[in-house]
């Protein structure tokens, strides 16, 4: 399978920034909302990791068992990886993350400012309600930096935009079985979102789908979905590729779960914030087990997945307490688990692939 | 209620067990009181009153045990705000003191074990996992823990609480009441005050559901104002420890701590407090200190390490050393101040977004400083906490300021609250004896 869409890399996309005076953000996991920093003309740019990345200068700040999302994304900025950011911005996501924002502001404080952002762990109207109040602070933190003022039509667009990228990426994935890309390249498309424009983002998807076939692939022979964190290392979805495995819908933090639904509210604060509420099921929403639990099994049915791996970072508490219920109601219903637990900073272990293989073969 | 559930609670409760505790007690209080009971070679005795802790702790639980039809029961975590809730008449349960117990009575590995065979992570927190396994296995060195009818859950000292109730709630199918409480990098902002306060009317309309009664604002003012004076006592309880020689350590008040995180609101715990107040007044007049002799005093952060709190304690007690104050327990008095019976929904949204685990390590840094300064402090142990995340992240730079700007001998120690697999003893002994050499004893 070729890659025929010319998917852009990170690195590349952030050289064009500079070169083109494009300023950009440095976005740590997981919610927030692209649109209010488009608006202030800042390209968000996300930090999961970077994979396989020391975590040496982290080191001195950070205990071994804090989980290596964090440890990479600290050891990257304190060896100067974010200076050319205007701003970076620690989402409240977790514990782990909780301490890294805090320990950049108190400790550590970066020449580049640290803005956070507090994501309330309800779905109720009050949680809307705060966290509206919570993106408007945030407004507020970034006009201080870019000078700009972002008027409420401006928002709006950069809203609609985010919302028809973000229906791209559904349709992508809904067509999944019928596009001719091995998993490894997929998500190589999928995760542009996490640093192009949603408008380049869209086009990508779009390409995407006029180039796939008229009839479901007939090279899967094992479907499954991906639920966790983030899917890294990435040598993991070649070997699923190998293992005749194909990802048919994905339930990560860093993809599926941030398929946010339209929303319409006439207050373009009250509008992010209701959408990033009203997110697929998410442990970093707080959902509950149950809504988490019927959501698998809803997108295992729909795409007739036969197991689900959940790829989990080691240490990632809000991932891990959910795995035996979610499991559990999972096998239940004769869908398939496997674990995979991986330390991001450090390249795939062959105990992990062997246990990917058999679990393929499990399938069978 | 039935009738039956009725009789035999206060038949076992009320009559034959509060009887048979008091009893008890009372002969605890005359051994102590007895010239020449104690033997240890570098402790004072412990407070009389300490008697009377026992007997306050071993009658919640035997409540516990026959509770079931005859109140509702609400888990919380350790720091949510519980006024509303007793003043509805809930009795509750705290998982994490539970935990403690657990820890203190070294089962905590076992029902740790239970939950990993269950398939939860050893990476999870080990309260957590305790309580699981408790469940899962139905044993506890408490006797019986009734199941609840509601669950409150708030996040001001973790989002870890949250998952974990999470699976509490799926397991036994019962509401789940979240207060959510914006995690304050500085100054706690409007809208988050707000928010707060919001979502405890809302529990408050919830349990008010669940229970079948409604609020009587009178009952709310009494338990709030019972709940101040708790915190204030505790607060002067633990101040005893500026005095030299301290008559009370952080090894007594992470056992005598256990009435204001469960029983808060309750007058039974102001008396306790007040009386035990009352006796570390007297010993600081009589210079009696905790230890016999007092050379160095030390600062302690983060959860104690239950399973070795006493050989903790026996140990340092020999080299002089006196564990003085701690961040932790000097969390449930810090906020004695912003209680205010007179506007408790808006005063309980105030306490309960500022706990010391719900600021930046900025913070607790700052804390630790001047409790530095409070105690006269010569040293700070620092738990780095592997269960606690929360806790710990920022301890590593807390520690290199204390050592670096203050000249502060500081010492992290890597264990866990409740996981004793965790701790290696032979290699902790070693780095404290380096320590209590840094400290000259
Ligand atoms: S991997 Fe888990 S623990 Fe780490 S930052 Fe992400 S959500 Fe937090
Ligand atoms: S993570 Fe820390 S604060 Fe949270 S429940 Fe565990 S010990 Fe308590």
């Amino acid at each position: 399978m070729s890659d025929p869409l010319n998917i852009p890399s990170r690195k590349e996309v952030l050289s064009d920034y500079q070169s083109s005076g494009q300023d950009f953000v440095a976005v740590y996991p997981i919610h927030y909302h692209r649109a209010l920093l488009r608006a202030h003309d800042l390209m968000p740019v996300e930090l999961w990791g970077p994979s396989q990345y020391s975590t040496t200068s982290a080191d001195a700040h950070l205990q071994a068992y804090t989980c290596s999302v964090v440890r990479c994304g600290l050891s990257f900025a304190l060896d100067g990886g974010l200076e050319k950011a205007r701003a970076i911005i620690v989402p409240h996501s977790c514990d782990s993350l909780q301490g890294l924002g805090s320990v950049f502001l108190d400790f550590i404080q970066p020449k580049t400012p640290v803005l956070t952002l507090y994501v309330p762990r309800g779905r109720r109207e009050m949680d809307v309600e705060f966290f509206a109040r919570e993106l408007m602070a945030l407004d507020k933190s970034l006009a201080k930096i870019t000078g700009k003022r972002p008027s409420e039509k401006m928002l709006h667009s950069f809203i609609d935009n985010e919302q028809k990228a973000d229906s791209a990426m559904e349709a992508v994935l809904n067509n999944r079985i019928r596009i001719p890309m091995s998993n490894r390249q997929f998500y190589e498309l999928m995760r542009t979102r996490q640093y192009v424009a949603a408008e380049k983002f869209e086009k990508l998807a779009r390409d995407t789908l006029e180039s796939m076939q008229q009839d479901n692939r007939t090279d899967c022979s094992h479907k499954l979905v991906i639920s966790g964190l983030v899917p890294e290392p990435a040598e993991l979805l070649s070997v699923m590729d190998d293992a005749g495995l194909t990802v048919v819908w994905d339930d990560t933090a860093c993809i599926g779960r941030r398929i946010y639904p339209e929303t319409d509210d006439a207050d373009p604060y009250v509008r992010m914030a209701r959408s990033i509420l009203g997110a697929p099921p998410d442990s970093a929403l707080g959902s509950s087990v149950e809504a988490r639990l019927a959501h698998l099994l809803d997108l295992t049915r729909n795409k007739q997945a036969q197991g689900v791996v959940f790829w989990s970072v080691k240490f990632c508490e809000p991932e891990l307490f959910y795995l035996p219920q979610l499991s559990r109601g999972l096998e239940l219903a004769g869908i398939r688990t496997l674990l995979l637990e991986v330390d991001i900073s450090e390249p795939a272990s062959a105990q992990v692939q062997t246990r990917l293989e058999a679990f393929a073969e499990s399938l069978t | 209620m039935s009738l039956r559930d009725s009789l035999m609670y206060h038949l076992n409760v009320s009559l034959l067990g509060h009887g048979a505790l008091r009893i008890q007690r009372i002969k605890a209080q005359m051994t102590m009181n007895r010239q020449g009971w104690w033997h240890h070679e570098h402790l004072n005795p412990p407070p009389v009153t300490s008697a009377w802790l026992k007997e306050l702790i071993s009658r919640h639980y035997l409540k516990g045990r026959w509770i079931t039809g005859t109140q509702k029961v609400a888990w919380v975590t350790s720091g949510a705000p519980i006024e509303f809730l007793k003043a509805l008449g809930y009795y509750l349960i705290y998982p994490e003191n539970h935990g403690a117990v657990c820890g203190i009575r070294r089962v905590g590995d076992e029902k740790c074990k239970v939950a990993e065979h269950a398939g939860w992570s050893r990476d999870i927190c080990s309260y957590a996992r305790t309580d699981i396994g408790t469940i899962l296995s139905g044993k506890t060195p408490v006797g019986k823990l009734p199941k609840p009818d509601l669950l409150v859950c708030c996040t001001n000292i973790c989002q870890t609480v949250l998952y974990w109730y999470q699976v509490l709630a799926q397991q036994f199918k019962v509401p789940l009441i979240l207060i959510d409480t914006p995690f304050l990098y500085s100054k706690a902002p409007e809208h988050a005050l707000d928010f707060v306060e919001k979502q405890i009317q809302y529990a408050i309309e919830t349990a008010e559901k669940v229970a079948g009664v409604s609020m009587e604002p009178k009952r709310l003012r009494h338990v709030t104002e019972l709940s101040h004076d708790a915190v204030d006592l505790w607060n002067r309880i633990m101040h005893t420890g500026r005095a030299r020689p301290a008559p009370f350590l952080a090894f007594d008040e992470f056992i005598h701590m256990a009435p204001i995180v469960e029983m808060r609101g309750d007058q039974a715990t102001v008396d306790y407090y007040r009386a035990l107040l009352a006796e570390l007044e007297a010993r600081i007049k009589n210079g009696t200190g905790a230890l016999k002799e007092e050379k160095k005093r030390v600062l302690w952060d983060n959860l104690p390490i239950w399973f070795v709190v006493r050989k903790f304690g026996n140990l340092l007690a020999s080299r002089g050393v006196a564990l003085v104050a701690s961040t932790y327990t000097n969390a449930w008095g810090e906020l004695a101040d912003l209680i205010d019976p007179h506007h408790p929904i808006e005063s309980m949204a105030k306490c309960y977004i500022h706990p010391i685990l719900n600021r930046g390590t900025g913070q607790k840094l700052q804390t630790m400083k001047t409790m530095i300064e409070d105690y006269e402090v010569d040293g700070v142990l620092l738990h780095s906490d592997r269960s606690c995340k929360p806790y710990s992240i920022g301890q590593m730079d807390q520690q290199s300021i204390l050592l670096k700007q203050l000249g502060i001998p500081a010492l992290l120690l890597e264990a866990d609250h409740n996981d004793s697999r965790v701790l290696s003893w032979e290699q902790s002994e070693n780095r404290l004896q380096a320590f209590f050499e840094v400290l000259g004893v």
